[in-house]
């Protein structure tokens, strides 16, 4: 035999191989170009961007952080030359935040270091210059000392800013639980007390005021106090820049969202997401394990038990939406409804369990849930040899000694792979929370400190559903996009983290038990 | 026989009564859950039947059975109409419940999901069933399952705001791609063949999936660059203006063709991970049989493990159809759901289950719209609880097949 005569030798397997291969090859791909850009414009949004000064043909200057560059659109062709979109900001001077610019147009570009960002509470951010720092109208720095000056304050600002939420934690909330519990003269003195130093404080804190120049050259009066911090990105060095990316980091993950969920952090989706996933695990785990012990070591091993079987695994491949249909029917309007009618009727026609929250949404999602925490509990258990149980029973335990010592103590990483498998499918889960309680910005978190602690009926933020609304029903989506790209980022890690945890895990039995089919 | 003390005696009992204590609560949880999961087919069933039985609920609305799937006149339209638009503004205008335009997008999404995964999720199961290192192999499975675990709303999100306006911008760069990649593939395959031998060692068919990566990069990026001239010269310069004069179809940004490749994505590694079940299941000796007899591993594959292997590369495809169907988000965010029914690629659609998502919240509950809407969340439920049914009882008699031909298991 000589395989080199064989012409189709030549096209090794022949042609089709080669398109299999390729898929792989696609999807890895494609994959992998999904992760990059949600970490790539996820993470790469907190580094502090240069700051362009454009001078353009035409005489115009503008400032602002150069976006991305396009050719023109549909409106504008005619042209074929390509734009770029700078972020300029200021959008209590121009019209609107954005500007396009036709590169042909540019004359200059340069990153002077003078340039100032600054995040404002109100109007979005500022570009321009700074000219002086100003207290009562006397000025405390002018050009360039004004910058250190400026620092200065901003420091002393936040300072007064803890001061006041202090103030109003330790004193005016717990006060006004006083008073709304009734009259009480002491109390009345000391909260007036207590607003009059907050006033105070505000007063301080308007004291100073900033004039600020865009860089075509009008000026503008800023309140200090409506502003949260202040750089200049093209002064920075690396690792400065590096410093501000981690604070920026660290305050998108810890604060709240800001101007209509496009700007500030998503500490509250967080919050809700977790837990939302928590109460779901608690009651999710109980039930499915004892679903599945029934179904493989009580129940009789007949006709009916693999049907049902059967019906419980494909209960996992109904769709979520159903699930949440189900919840809003039955939890929410059912259940939560005559709840209403019970107990809160003092509150009727106003609902308190008859709307979707958190209760709600929890529960769906553990009927969701439940299927996958019954198979991957049913396959553990189906995965311990018979003479384990027959040992013990032949040494006389019962059936709960030998369920409680010896079977379930063997099958806890499979429940554990189960619960795990559960939460990531729960964490990415949206569709069924829009009908059962997700807000898009709920104004209380579900817990604090008032009984009974945790608020089982309120709405509550969740990270995916977070994405879905800043994303589609934002104004300034523009603007948003980057805070989207970062929650889309932080949702995909954290199921990506449970489910290599699940994995690792069944790594781990298959290789504990090892009696196992081939897989 | 030996008297045991009586605390002994108290002891025994106590475990006996508490291990029947536990059957009993274990049976009855036990049954209470599964109850509690299969109460959802019910609860559906009793929430819709108003509808029909005993007689059409409320509203000045007809929404009889042949109502809700033939053409209706509507007031304004000549010809009867197919139209869903369950929601009013004037007390005059009368809701529109045709339930046909909702099952039309449902499907369409479906098929160009199926279109972009069937081909991509076969492709991959055989090489990595057939042609990959074992080591690479371990590897991929994992890689896929965490692909199947990304959340819908992140993949509709990417595709709604990401892929479409970029494909709408580059529409002759996509076209390129699709047209180039397959060729492209082929003409790596052909240049593996004429490499010298040494090199060919170091870049084996076995991790084809990883080296082919850059070549695909290279691809996509001549595709990019071919792109204009493809527009210039076939084209007329204008690919859409060429779309709509020629062929007549629109061009929305959010359409059919995005959802497909969004959600082909998000179901490819499910249709993936069943049919390389299914395909690695074969029992050995049939293909060594057939490898013996001088066929290539392509051959083989083709004349012996597909044969064998095709209930469940079917069951793996109807799995993923049953997930196409009920996806959520990633058509809620990448259709621009609007109830057409039109054939073109390029047109929106809105799903069943998108409509749900959006409308139920503010439907009344117990009116016509609401029972609709649930309706609608049954057809979903009937149709994924059958595909998976059956998908299961295939996969169940494929494995039977494989013990009877592998003889020992």
């Amino acid at each position: 035999m000589m395989p080199r005569v064989l012409p189709r030798r030549r096209w090794g397997e022949g042609p089709w191989p080669w398109l299999a291969a390729g898929s792989v090859a696609l999807s890895l791909l494609a994959l992998g170009a999904l992760l990059l850009l949600l970490a790539g414009r996820g993470l790469g949004h907190f580094w502090p961007a240069p700051v362009a000064l454009v001078e353009l043909e035409n005489g115009h200057r503008l400032a602002g952080e150069a976006v991305k560059e396009e050719p023109p659109g549909e409106e504008a062709s005619g042209t074929r030359g390509r734009e770029r979109l700078y972020r300029t900001a200021n959008r209590d001077l121009d019209a609107g935040s954005w500007t396009w610019v036709a590169l042909e147009a540019i004359a200059d570009v340069s990153h002077p270091s003078e340039l100032v960002v600054l995040e404002r509470r109100r109007w979005g951010d500022f570009i321009g210059r700074l000219v002086a720092v100003e207290r009562d109208g006397r000025a405390l720095g002018e050009g360039a000392s004004a910058w250190p000056v400026l620092q200065a304050r901003l420091d002393a600002l936040q300072a007064l800013r803890d001061e006041q939420a202090r103030l109003r934690r330790e004193s005016i909330l717990p006060l006004a639980a006083r008073l709304a519990a009734g009259p009480d003269a002491e109390a009345s003195r000391e909260l007036a007390l207590a607003n009059a130093r907050r006033r105070a404080l505000q007063a301080e804190a308007d004291r100073d005021r900033l004039v600020l120049e865009s860089v075509d050259g009008r000026r503008l009066e800023q309140p200090l106090a409506e502003v949260v911090r202040a750089w200049r990105p093209n002064a920075m060095s690396p690792l400065e820049k590096l410093a501000a990316w981690g604070q920026g980091v660290w305050r998108f993950l810890s604060e709240g969202p800001r101007a209509a969920n496009t700007a500030g952090g998503v500490w509250p989706a967080i919050f809700g997401t977790v837990l939302m996933v928590l109460l779901m695990s608690v009651l999710v785990t109980p039930f499915g394990v004892l679903a599945a012990v029934y179904l493989n070591e009580v129940a009789h091993q007949g006709r009916l038990t693999r049907l049902v079987r059967i019906a419980v695994r494909n209960l996992a491949g109904v769709p979520s939406i159903v699930y949440g249909v189900f919840g809003l029917g039955v939890f929410v309007h059912g259940i939560g409804g005559s709840l209403d009618g019970w107990f809160f009727e003092e509150a009727l026609p106003s609902p308190t369990f008859g709307t979707g929250g958190l209760l709600w949404a929890s529960l769906t999602l553990a009927l969701l849930t439940l299927p996958v925490v019954i198979v991957a509990t049913e396959e553990g258990l189906a995965r311990i040899p018979d003479h384990q149980r027959e040992g013990a029973l032949a040494l006389g335990a019962t059936r709960l000694e030998m369920l409680a010592r010896v079977v379930l103590p063997m099958a806890a990483p499979a429940m554990l792979t189960g619960v795990i498998l559960a939460v990531a499918r729960a964490a990415g889960e949206v569709a069924p929370l829009m009908l059962v309680g997700v807000a898009k910005l709920a104004p209380q978190v579900p817990v604090d400190g008032d009984f009974p602690f945790l608020h089982l009926d309120r709405k509550f933020m969740h990270l995916g559903y977070h994405i879905f609304d800043t994303a589609f029903h934002g104004g300034d989506v523009q603007a948003a996009l980057p805070l989207v790209y970062a929650t889309a980022l932080l949702l995909v890690l954290v199921i990506l983290v449970l489910n290599l945890t699940a994995i690792f895990l069944r790594h781990h039995l298959k290789v504990r038990h090892g009696a196992l089919p081939r897989v | 026989m030996s008297d045991p003390s009586p605390s002994l005696h108290l002891r025994q009992r106590l475990r006996r009564g508490r291990d029947r204590l536990a059957t009993a609560l274990i049976t009855a949880g036990g049954i209470g859950v599964v109850a509690a999961l299969l109460a959802i087919g019910v609860f559906l069933v009793v929430e819709v039947l108003p509808l029909f039985w005993p007689a059409p609920a409320d509203t000045g609305a007809d929404v009889s059975w042949q109502a809700l799937w033939l053409p209706q006149s509507y007031e304004g339209y000549d010809a009867p109409q197919h139209r869903w638009q369950p929601t009013v503004t004037s007390a005059e205008e009368r809701p529109q419940y045709g339930m046909t335009p909702l099952v039309w997008g449902t499907l369409k999404a479906a098929a160009w999901a199926l279109v972009i995964a069937v081909p991509l999720a076969l492709g991959a199961a055989i090489h990595s069933a057939l042609f990959m290192s074992r080591r690479l192999r371990s590897r991929i499975k994992p890689t896929l399952e965490l692909m199947e675990a990304l959340p819908g709303v992140v993949i509709g999100f990417i595709a709604g705001l990401v892929l479409a306006p970029w494909v709408e911008r580059h529409l002759a760069g996509a076209l390129a791609m699709v047209v180039l990649l397959p060729p492209g593939v082929l003409i790596a395959g052909w240049g593996w063949t004429r490499l010298p031998a040494p090199l060919r060692r170091g870049l084996p068919l076995g991790w084809a999936g990883l080296w082919l990566i850059p070549w695909l990069l290279v691809l996509v990026t001549a595709a990019l660059a071919l792109a204009p001239w493809l527009e210039a010269g076939w084209f007329g310069g204008d690919l859409r203006g060429w779309l709509e004069t020629r062929l007549g179809l629109e061009y929305a940004s959010r359409n059919a063709v995005i959802v497909g490749l969004a959600m082909g994505f998000a179901v490819m590694p499910s249709i993936y991970a069943l049919a390389e079940d299914a395909l690695s299941g074969v029992p050995a000796s049939l293909a060594e049989g057939a490898q013996a007899l001088g066929a290539t591993r392509w051959q083989t594959l083709w004349q012996v493990m597909l044969p064998a292997a095709s209930p469940g590369v079917f069951s793996a495809v109807m799995i993923g159809a049953g997930r196409a169907v009920g996806e959520t988000m990633i058509v809620l965010m990448a259709s621009g759901n609007a109830a057409l029914m039109t054939l073109s690629p390029f047109d929106g659609m809105r799903s069943m289950a998108a409509s749900i998502a959006i409308e139920l919240p503010e439907a009344a509950l117990g009116g016509t719209h609401y029972r609709l809407l649930l309706l609608a969340a049954l057809a979903l439920f009937v149709f994924t609880f059958l595909v998976n049914t059956l998908a299961e009882v295939v996969r169940v008699r494929l494995r039977r097949r494989y013990r009877r031909l592998g003889g020992a298991p």
